[in-house]
């Protein structure tokens, strides 16, 4: 007979597994999709990290390959962690990654410095870019990438919740802060923060825009002019503070997933999701009738305000320098550029590109689409941030104010490691 | 009796894959300890003793992970050795139920880290998660915690998770240990009117030495290379609270590009697991007897 302390011993190992056994794959794996070509094609090889993506690039490399059919294309998806350590290894002997994709910040400058990015200055399909856009691909006068999706970084709201509680859309921090108020007295959470996990990431920059409109601030903090105990970053931190300590975002926000947060949102439990843009096609499949738009906090006064939200150009297009198939590279490239092929691409995955002459089909990214050129948004600052070191370091500030420490504290703390860090 | 030389060409396969994998890596993390270089680059020059320098004198964020992988290697290894015993003394008998509790036990070991990390991360999530709700359910809300978003506790967390996974794993080499243990020694003791403490203390656990060096040893070693669990749960965060040394050698890097720096850590965090091995076997060594 199994004793109580035997059954208490084996409830503490069941129970988890009952778990496993309802749990799924919690990571993308990387897929390949391969056509092996005749003697006559040249296979190039296409890494990225968008497995969301991954139907509608075998879609358009199919396309591609009716087009072209002396090229086959070999896709590669790694998780994005995974690709961020791994995918510029990859680059290194030319034989994998023929087109490439980088992250802009650290990821890109860590490439350029090894040499990997092809010039594609003087290409013709540059032309089919917004050239406002894509400068983040830039350096010392070379395009080395081409930016491909545009995304906001700021909070996605609930526009319809707010028309019915007669909410507009906050200008100052002092409207920003009855705006939460009123939200509050209706048991709404105003902010659904992850901060278990790309929260703090996220939601600095719009909260950091106004606070420090200067675009070069990391470049000075990295090289010793800036300070993180300077008013513009300890600013910010105890703005973050007050999101905390006036219940403006959720209790135990430094243990909530994204997936949590988003639930709060889709369930109108919360008004906003302190991610970007991104996240209003998951949104509206986990709550159709929900109608979204984007906003982000100004933290000063109106007449202070110089930004009104964030955006990134990212998910950028390259050719490895090592590769031995750098014209079937570009051929593919200019394909991706069309804007024919690029509209596909943007409605089949939700994303705004920085592509000319896309049309927006679906109702999202039309509404969405005024952030492109009727509003003054500015580079996500966090991919300003060239050290990881750093950049770590100022995103464990926000952590550490939300853990309950004093922003100047917290502000200190941070600073020392910039300063063990700075090159 | 003469060893014919052949036997030595048997050598060969094994200390062959143990170069490949094993001596060229150390050795060139030893290499690149003393360089710059950036993990991409065709070139680097050669610092002599800096990184070493910058590890043990001016990173903070280092000494903050030697700091949280002993509170969580301490945890571990005082969690994980007394549940494994226990477990084991509860099913040493080989009846059917106990063979399939053993089996129950062991289970977690095989399940993957991300799976296991993504089972406790839904545990541990403060609002949607399992075991708030149930703490409320017991009416014991005081007990609530942010488990992994509060820095002072998120470590222990993390543990937690590390000993369910493998104090199964322990549990079978506690298993075998005490059934090595002749029976004799039991009877006589029982003979000379020793009490269950008297047993343990004078019998079972001396004879059960090895059997712990082994799983102290390695519970040790398993606790600071915990990467997979830490990085999928958490990823260091919050505010670097679980950030632990495999993490930090891969943030440093994979995405600060500084391969020159983290050789260094590598070396030292080698040195640091061979001295607490080596002082553990030390002094559980001392504790062994033989009747």
């Amino acid at each position: 007979m199994i004793s109580r302390k035997t059954s208490f011993i084996s409830l503490f190992f069941m129970f988890p597994l009952l778990l496993a056994g309802c749990a799924g794959e919690s990571t993308e794996t990387g897929t390949t999709e391969t056509e092996n070509g005749s003697e006559d094609q040249t296979q190039i090889s296409f890494i990225h990290w968008r497995g969301e993506d991954k139907e509608v690039f075998n879609d358009i490399i199919a396309q591609f390959e009716d087009e072209f059919p002396e090229i086959s294309v070999e896709m590669n998806i790694y998780p994005s962690e995974q690709y961020q350590a791994t995918g510029q290894r990859m680059l290194t002997d030319g034989s994998t990654g023929d087109v490439f994709t980088s992250f802009p910040g650290a990821q890109f400058e860590a490439i350029a410095n090894a040499g990997f990015f092809e010039d594609l200055s003087g290409e013709d399909f540059v032309d089919n870019f917004d050239e406002s856009l894509i400068t983040v691909g830039e350096k010392d006068g070379q395009q080395l990438a081409l930016p491909y999706q545009l995304v906001f970084n700021m909070p996605v709201y609930n526009k319809g919740m707010f028309d019915e509680l007669g909410l507009e859309v906050p200008k100052s921090w002092t409207e920003f802060q009855e705006m939460a108020d009123t939200l509050l007295e209706n048991d709404i959470t105003p902010i659904a923060f992850p901060g278990a996990d790309i929260g703090p990431n996220q939601f600095m920059n719009s909260m950091m825009m106004n606070n420090a409109p200067d675009e070069d601030i990391f470049e000075k903090l990295q090289n010793g002019e800036e300070s993180l105990t300077n008013e513009w970053w300890v600013k910010t931190l105890e703005d973050f503070q007050l999101l905390e300590q006036n219940g403006y975002i959720q209790p135990d926000a430094l243990g909530t997933s994204q997936d949590s947060a988003m639930a709060m949102v889709a369930n109108e439990e919360a008004a906003m999701l302190a991610t970007g843009s991104y996240h209003m096609a998951s949104l509206l499949d986990l709550n159709p009738d929900l109608e979204l738009d984007l906003m982000a906090p100004i933290t000063v006064e109106e007449s202070e305000a110089q930004y009104e939200g964030i955006n990134t150009a990212t998910f950028m297009l390259a050719v490895n320098s090592k590769s031995e198939k750098k014209e079937e590279a570009k051929e593919f490239i200019r394909f991706l550029s069309k804007p024919e092929i690029a509209s596909q691409y943007a409605n089949e995955t939700g994303q705004h590109l920085t592509v000319n002459g896309v049309e927006y089909e679906s109702e999202v990214l039309q509404n969405t689409a005024y952030w492109i050129d009727e509003r003054k948004t500015r580079f996500q600052p966090r991919f300003l941030i060239t050290n990881a070191q750093i950049e770590a370091a100022v995103l464990s500030s926000i952590e550490n104010v939300l853990g309950g420490a004093e922003p100047m504290e917290a502000a200190e703390e941070a600073q020392q490691i910039v300063d063990e860090n700075r090159e | 009796m003469k060893i014919s030389k052949t036997i030595y060409l048997f050598f060969i396969p094994g200390l062959f894959l143990y170069s490949i994998f094993f001596l060229y890596p150390t050795v060139s993390a030893l290499f690149y300890s003393f360089t710059d270089w950036d993990g991409l680059s065709d070139t680097f020059q050669f610092i002599g003793t800096q990184n070493y320098e910058r590890a043990l004198t001016g990173d903070s964020v280092f000494r903050k992970t030697v700091g949280n992988n002993m509170k969580f290697m301490l945890t571990v290894v005082i969690f994980q050795t007394l549940a494994a015993l226990a477990f084991a003394l509860i099913v040493l008998k080989n009846t059917k139920a106990n063979l399939f509790l053993r089996a129950l036990y062991f289970f977690p070991t095989i399940l993957s880290s991300v799976s296991v990390a993504f089972i406790w991360s839904f545990i541990y999530d403060p609002s949607l998660g399992i075991l708030n709700q149930i703490l409320e359910l017991l009416r014991l809300d005081f007990l609530q915690q942010n488990w992994l978003g509060n820095s002072d506790i998120a470590i222990y967390s993390l543990a937690i998770t590390q000993v369910w996974f493998h104090a199964g794993q322990m549990l079978i080499i506690f298993v075998a240990g005490l059934q090595a243990i002749p029976e004799d020694l039991y009877e006589v003791a029982k003979i000379e009117g020793a009490s269950k403490w008297q047993t343990f203390s004078k019998v079972t656990w001396p004879l059960l030495a090895p059997s712990a060096t082994i799983v102290i040893a390695y519970t040790t070693i398993q606790s600071f290379k915990a990467f997979d669990l830490v990085f999928a749960m958490t990823g260091g965060g919050p505010n670097n609270s679980t950030e632990i040394i495999a993490t930090y050698i891969f943030d440093v890097a994979f995405r600060s590009y500084n391969f020159g720096y983290a050789s260094s850590i590598s070396v030292l965090f080698m040195i640091i697991i061979a001295t607490i091995t080596f002082l553990q076997f030390k002094a559980l060594r001392s504790d062994r007897i033989s009747y």
